[in-house]
């Protein structure tokens, strides 16, 4: 029996997004990312912890094991989930134009002569160097969020009650804000909302 | 509503999450490690490497290799080395601090020199084996090797020789700018001392005093005479002791000339050689021709040689200083990472103790089994204490006539004392064939015994490359071009000759390494040309030295003239200033003489003379 279709779909190349469409979808998934977040039941504070956290994905370099750590406390902590994938969203490309700046700071934290014996007992202690604490870009990054950490969860907090007291509860009657939410990805997310 | 700061419905996902990371870790390790070894190795050492296939086995701490494929880095069409299968055995402890202690190392199946199936790819990515590997084709490259000619004498074309090209005459140019700034700084020189200024001030006074009266002058007047006559005479004094200053610099100045004038005929040597390589006569040195035919093979040896001495120090550097390396690659930039060894914890990597079994089978005389023991191999020779060490031998039984002997000792403890050393002598085994830089002979030694030590100690070299076999073969190149007079001559010269003998030696340092290059070859070969064309090549020779001689003394010989001009004129001018000085000199005080006693009883200034 001859096919409906002209030929073997099987053999077909996959399909691959034109590259601009990728980026837009890229970015309407950050955006659809933002405006959740913005209107989830967490409170501001839950929201910019979970940013705060999410920062350091994006700050550092993502294959390490403090991400581990720190993915597992945006789960474990009562911090917002999308909080935290926003903040990870927000700061990548971020941490891609710093790394010359965390190489430098990590590179004189690492030639410092006076740290030179805790990175000696840190180096020779077992699993410590599976951290890559001795990478000067690693460690460079992770002071780095570590320093920003608090500028973030503030300025957050305060960004997230000013949009909620402002504009919030216009944007949740609209349209746009109704077609996001009733997406299916919006269930999974609410598995993690702050309680 | 007190918030919970733990979310305990989340602990189901993230367990699920961690499972999932380590069922991935557990599908992908061996493929994501066998990848890693083979990047880190061919970045390591500047050669592809290539793994057929890993397996970890992690009850047992070992790692499994199969089928490791090690291109030669000179030769992209060869194995350096081919193993079928190699054991590692970690040391678990170690591996939790990320170090590769291998405790034991297991290789079997192992083969050299294999033909690739397909050429080794060039190493494009950094590191040190690319730089090390430029490096080494740098210093060989300062080796002075000539090119054997054996140009026919009937077909020595007219020697044209430009006088630029000639290195007598832009010395000779030299000495005569020299020369001539030599005169102008002397004219300077006698401006700045103003010698005629102070010769005719003196010959001023000396005419007034003539004149004077003592006792018309009265006590101050001839007191106030005396004076001005004092200070004159420390002028003349001063003008005096300034001309024998430049004296002396003249004096320098000439014997400056006269080395020069010397350095003339060093350089004219020079012209002699290469007006004679213009004509390409063939030459009757020995050591010439043994360097013309197996040079540049020699140092082919002695730069891989150097090239693992060179890899091995920079990956087996002493010392407890923390160590920089670039980080990994990734999308974000790859940092540095640093190392921090510490005294009595392990280095990065060590291999304690590798054993490698080596069978050669088949018709070879080299036939049976052999063993190589590696100890030591570590990143950190301070913290391991001792020297690297590898030797093969024999394990069983086998031909007498032939054998492998290897051993090798890198002594990188002590960062005033690093020194590495490689012997290996393989006897009985098929010698590879060697070609001779511009001519078509191709030498096939046939069996027969090589032998490569070497040595370097900080900077310095000492290395000894040798062959000999029995029944050595000449060949002629059939795709090249006919053999004129002398070639022939040559090729029935060494085509006679069954027993090889090379022996081939480099010392010095590595920044000025020396060569040296016998074989039983050169002398037959230099007596055999000697005998055949001596005559013509003497006369050609006196033709290159007559056409030298010629146009460097049309150079030369006015400068030399001006030279001794210069000279001769700059000890005149000084003379005739010096007498100057001195008659007026001598006036002035005999004038001053009759003043003082022709007033007497009158307490004159100390004058001095």
């Amino acid at each position: 029996m001859g096919g409906l279709l002209p030929c073997d779909p099987a053999a077909l190349p996959p399909y691959r997004l034109p590259a601009h469409i990728a980026r837009m979808l890229a970015l309407l998934k950050l955006i659809q990312s933002l405006i959740k977040t913005l209107h989830s039941d967490g409170t501001p504070g839950q929201v910019a912890a979970g940013m705060a956290l999410g920062a350091a994905l994006g700050l550092t370099p993502f294959m390490n094991v403090h991400n581990l750590v720190v993915f597992a406390l945006i789960l474990l902590l009562n911090v917002s989930f999308g909080g935290g994938m926003l903040g990870w969203a927000l700061f990548v490309p971020l941490g891609f134009i710093l790394d010359p700046v965390f190489h430098a700071i990590g590179l004189s934290l690492l030639e410092a002569p006076s740290l030179r014996s805790l990175w000696t007992g840190w180096y020779n202690t077992p699993l410590m160097p599976y951290t890559n604490f001795n990478n000067s870009v690693v460690l460079g990054s992770v002071v780095a969020w570590l320093a920003l950490a608090l500028p973030i969860f503030f300025g957050a907090r305060y960004g997230v009650a000013r949009y909620r007291a402002t504009i919030g509860a216009r944007v949740q009657q609209s349209r746009f804000y109704k077609a996001i939410t009733a997406s299916k990805a919006y269930n999974f997310y609410r598995l993690f909302r702050p309680e | 509503m007190a918030v919970k700061i733990f979310r305990w419905k989340a602990i189901a996902p993230l367990a699920v999450l961690l499972v999932l990371i380590a069922v991935l870790l557990w599908l992908f390790a061996e493929p994501v490690a066998k990848d890693t070894t083979e990047e880190v190795s061919t970045e390591l050492l500047g050669t592809q490497v290539d793994v057929g296939k890993l397996d970890i086995i992690a009850d047992e701490a070992s790692v499994d290799l199969r089928e490791l494929q090690i291109a030669d880095p000179f030769d992209v069409n060869r194995n350096l080395v081919e193993a079928a299968e190699i054991r590692l055995k970690l040391n678990p402890l170690a591996l939790a601090e990320k170090k590769f202690v291998v405790e034991n190392f297991q290789l079997s199946g192992m083969r050299f020199g294999t033909d690739r199936k397909e050429p080794a790819k060039p190493v494009e990515s950094g590191g040190f084996a690319p730089q090390a590997m430029k490096a080494v084709r740098q210093w060989s490259e300062q080796f002075d090797v000539p090119l054997l000619t054996l140009t026919p004498i009937d077909t020595i074309k007219q020697l044209v020789l430009n006088p630029t090209q000639l290195t007598s005459v832009q010395a000779a140019q030299d000495v005569a700018a020299r020369a001539d700034s030599a005169k102008a700084g002397l004219e300077r020189s006698l401006q700045q001392l103003d010698i005629k200024g102070t010769v005719d001030t003196a010959r001023a006074l000396v005419q007034r005093l003539r004149t004077s009266n003592p006792r018309q002058l009265g006590i101050d007047g001839t007191r106030k005479a005396l004076e001005d006559g004092k200070r004159t005479v420390d002028r003349l004094e001063d003008a005096k002791k300034r001309l024998t200053d430049l004296e002396q610099q003249v004096t320098g100045g000439a014997s400056a000339f006269t080395s020069g004038l010397q350095t003339l005929d060093e350089a004219r040597k020079k012209d002699y050689a290469f007006a004679r390589s213009l004509l390409q006569l063939p030459t009757f040195s020995a050591p010439e021709i043994g360097e013309a035919f197996f040079g540049k093979v020699s140092i082919d040896r002695f730069q891989q040689a150097l090239y693992y001495t060179d890899l091995a120090r920079h990956y087996m550097p002493p010392g407890l200083l923390p160590r920089e390396d670039p980080g990994p690659q990734r999308l974000r930039a790859s940092g540095k990472t640093i190392r921090f060894p510490k005294e009595r914890a392990w280095p990065k990597f060590l291999l304690q103790a590798g054993r490698m079994d080596l069978a050669i089978g088949g018709d070879s005389p080299l036939e049976g089994a052999y063993e190589a023991v590696v100890q030591g191999l570590t990143s950190d020779p301070s913290l391991y204490g001792k020297p690297t060490v590898l030797r093969t031998s024999r394990t069983a039984e086998g031909s007498a006539i032939a054998r492998i002997d290897v051993g090798a000792v890198m002594d990188h403890v002590r960062p005033d004392r690093i020194r590495d050393s490689a012997a290996a002598s393989l006897r009985g085994v098929k010698l590879p064939d060697l070609t001779v830089p511009g001519l078509p002979f191709t030498l096939k030694p046939g069996t027969g015994t090589a032998t490569l030590n070497f040595a370097r100690a900080g900077d310095r070299l000492l290395g000894r490359w040798s062959i000999s076999a029995s029944q050595a073969a000449w060949a002629l190149d059939s795709a090249g071009r006919k053999l004129n007079d002398l070639e022939s001559i040559v090729f029935r010269v060494v085509s006679g000759l069954k027993e090889l003998s090379i022996d081939a030696r480099v010392s010095g340092t590595v920044k000025a390494p020396r060569l040296s290059v016998s074989s039983n070859l050169d002398r037959a070969i230099a007596d055999r040309l000697q005998a055949v064309i001596g005559e013509e090549v003497a006369k050609a020779e006196k033709m290159v030295r007559a056409k030298v001689d010629r146009l460097v003394a049309a150079k030369v010989e006015p400068v030399k003239r001006r030279v001794a001009q210069v000279r001769g004129q700059a000890e005149q001018r000084l003379a005739s200033e010096q007498k100057s000085v001195q008659d007026v000199e001598a006036q002035l005080q005999a004038e001053l003489k009759r003043l003082t006693g022709a007033v007497p009883g009158i307490k004159l200034p100390k004058l001095g003379f």
